[in-house]
């Protein structure tokens, strides 16, 4: 079955719409998602230097899919700060790579979505995953001012893109999950 | 997946790909081939493919800078501990040997060759 975002967003707006309580749940179990994922991801070593997994963009999709862009950005942006806090890496240089890439993850992702070339979920995932590395990329060559760093960058795109796709196609399966069960508030 | 996602990933994968040649020929110059020594009369940059022994200019008399194979050291400062000169040959990328008491700094130059500075998750 082939799920087009543009197809979808009607159909899940108005789920959504019925119930705030059931909205609020969502979210809060989308933010929970997110942060266990982020942290079963960071107890797993990175096999090849600048390669992650970025598990966590399955609940950052399944958000922007079932509650829209908003509630997105807050389960993106928390998820970063409490996996950070539970890491103890928050506020280390590394978070403000974190929050760059969750930033810019999200805002490749509304584009996507909104974007009339007819991305499915896959599409979109991929494109925050990548936004995500590059993002982080961009703000580490400014940090440090060594350009250098950027040989490792077409491993970690290439690495993110797999993923990406991986992450993409579980987001689109628990979102038409989601879709016929309680949860979306129908 | 739809006909999008596919030219999206395969733009991307193309993207990806050259940005290493593009990184390689910008930064080619700053391998970790030099030695930047700053001191208060200025910054030197001495090429570790020669050997060679400096002499720089400190606040409070000379620093004898050495170049050996390639790896660069302190081998004699007008200092009450010498501290700099017990760190011995550096080498690697980003290294650096500093003489507080002279306000001389011996650098490393170049692209970093290897190690972790910090994860970002």
């Amino acid at each position: 079955m082939l799920l087009r975002a543009e197809a979808l967003m009607p159909r899940v707006a108005a789920a959504v719409r019925t119930g705030r309580t059931s909205r609020l749940v969502t979210t809060g179990l989308l933010l929970s998602l997110a942060c266990v994922l982020g942290l079963v991801e960071s107890s797993i070593a990175a096999p090849i230097a600048g390669a992650r997994l970025g598990l966590a963009n399955i609940a950052i999709v399944v958000a922007l899919g079932l509650l829209g862009e908003t509630p997105a950005l807050a389960i993106g942006l928390l998820r970063v700060g409490i996996v950070g806090l539970a890491t103890g890496s928050l506020f280390g240089p590394a978070s403000v790579l974190a929050f760059a890439g969750a930033l810019a993850a999200w805002v490749a992702m509304c584009v996507a979505l909104r974007s009339r070339a007819g991305f499915s979920y896959v599409g979109i995932s991929v494109c925050g995953a990548v936004a995500h590395v590059a993002a982080q990329y961009t703000v580490a060559v400014a940090l440090t001012g060594a350009p250098g760093i950027l040989l490792l960058a077409p491993v970690s795109l290439l690495t993110s893109l797999l993923f990406g796709i991986v992450t993409g196609y579980a987001a689109r399966y628990i979102i038409s999950r989601l879709e016929v069960s309680r949860l979306s508030g129908r | 997946m739809t006909h999008a996602d596919r030219i999206l990933i395969i733009v991307i994968a193309v993207l990806a790909l050259l940005i290493g040649p593009a990184t390689m020929v910008a930064s080619g110059y700053a391998s970790a081939s030099s030695a930047y020594i700053e001191g208060p009369s200025g910054e030197t940059v001495v090429p570790l493919g020669s050997d060679r022994v400096l002499e720089v200019a400190g606040l409070r008399g000379s620093v004898v800078v050495e170049v050996v194979d390639g790896s660069v050291s302190v081998r004699d400062a007008v200092c009450p501990d010498e501290l700099c000169v017990q760190v011995g040959q550096v080498s690697h990328a980003g290294a650096a040997i500093v003489c507080v008491p002279n306000a001389v700094t011996v650098r490393v130059g170049g692209v970093r060759s290897g190690g972790l500075d910090a994860v970002a998750r």
